[in-house]
């Protein structure tokens, strides 16, 4: 009885996926979520620089997401 | 679980669950957008800014076609986003979640996600329409709002951890305490800094809309996460 309540609670507190998934999925919800809620021109400007900052592609691409959904805009 | 598996099943159910806001928004919100931002440049013409030409309402078209078109990618991208974290969060919890199928359990946390970390939020600071939003203070509110959230999830997640040192019958307490946590927490954050300048049946239609969107996504993604984890696990 002692062993059979025993290896439940192993299986029960046994976590079946991997750490470095959980990292992998970290960072797509932090760059999903910056993308979609928060980007000014910071992603593009790695490419275009400052142009990037006054053309906001992301941010109008995602405009009508950011008020639907609740993220502060404009 | 495979990892790989693992990974497909959570992105797939949040690119779905996605991929349903976005079309529900483009069918019940974006009516609302368009109401909102003819308010928006009607202001621009009255106040001089822009006038009322057909170079302007071309220049308007273009753009305003290329955010109607993001409403759905916007939607995909956000709901990986946010089903991301929903899978990390399934994963390490779902032996805790109450009942023996996955959807159930799934739709569980989802239900109890989108309360401490959409509507409580929501409630505190709710969406506006374009025209209401000062750029001014964009950075303020993004802050303000982010900051909420995460209060709201940590202080779910803290509270949840002290249930556990409780007896079954005295596991209410850890939900009181949550309750009294976020209720101060609600009235001493700041209120939103800008003035609300569109009609108010407007904005609150709009807000009822933006609910309704969100918590398709939470809806979506818990029976969908719910129902492919239950087929591997099955298997």
């Amino acid at each position: 009885m002692f062993f059979m309540s025993e290896s439940r609670q192993i299986s029960v507190s046994k976590t079946s996926v991997s750490k470095l998934a959980i990292l992998a999925l970290a960072i797509v919800f932090a760059a999903g979520l910056f993308v979609v809620g928060f980007d000014q021109g910071h992603i593009f400007s790695i490419v275009y620089g400052e142009q990037a900052f006054n053309e906001l592609y992301i941010h109008e691409l995602t405009h009508d997401m950011r008020h639907a959904a609740g993220f502060p805009c404009h | 679980m495979k990892t790989i598996l693992f990974l497909t099943i959570v992105l797939l159910s949040g690119a779905l669950a996605g991929l349903i806001h976005g079309t529900v928004n483009f069918a019940i919100v974006e009516p609302y957008l368009d109401q909102a931002i003819g308010i928006e440049n009607q202001n621009l013409f009255d106040s001089g800014e822009e006038e009322d030409t057909p170079q302007f309402w071309a220049e308007y078209d273009g753009y305003r076609t290329w955010q109607k078109s993001g409403q759905i990618l916007a939607g995909v991208i956000l709901g990986i986003s946010i089903g991301a974290l929903f899978g990390i969060v399934f994963a390490l919890s779902k032996n805790s979640l109450p009942g023996t199928h996955y959807v159930k359990k799934s739709l569980t946390l989802a239900g109890i996600m989108w309360f401490t970390m959409y509507l409580i939020p929501f409630l505190k600071y709710p969406a506006n329409p374009p025209t209401v939003g000062d750029g001014e203070t964009v950075v303020l509110r993004a802050v303000l709002y982010l900051s909420f959230i995460a209060i709201s999830g940590i202080g779910a997640v803290a509270f949840y951890k002290l249930s556990k040192r409780f007896r079954n019958n005295q596991k209410i307490i850890s939900i009181f305490g949550y309750a009294v946590f976020i209720s101060v927490v609600f009235f001493i954050m700041p209120d939103n800094p800008d003035e609300i300048t569109a009609p108010m049946n407007l904005v609150n239609e709009f807000r009822l809309m933006s609910v309704l969107g969100v918590s398709s996504f939470w809806l979506s993604v818990g029976i969908i996460l719910g129902l492919l984890w239950n087929r591997i696990e099955s298997h």
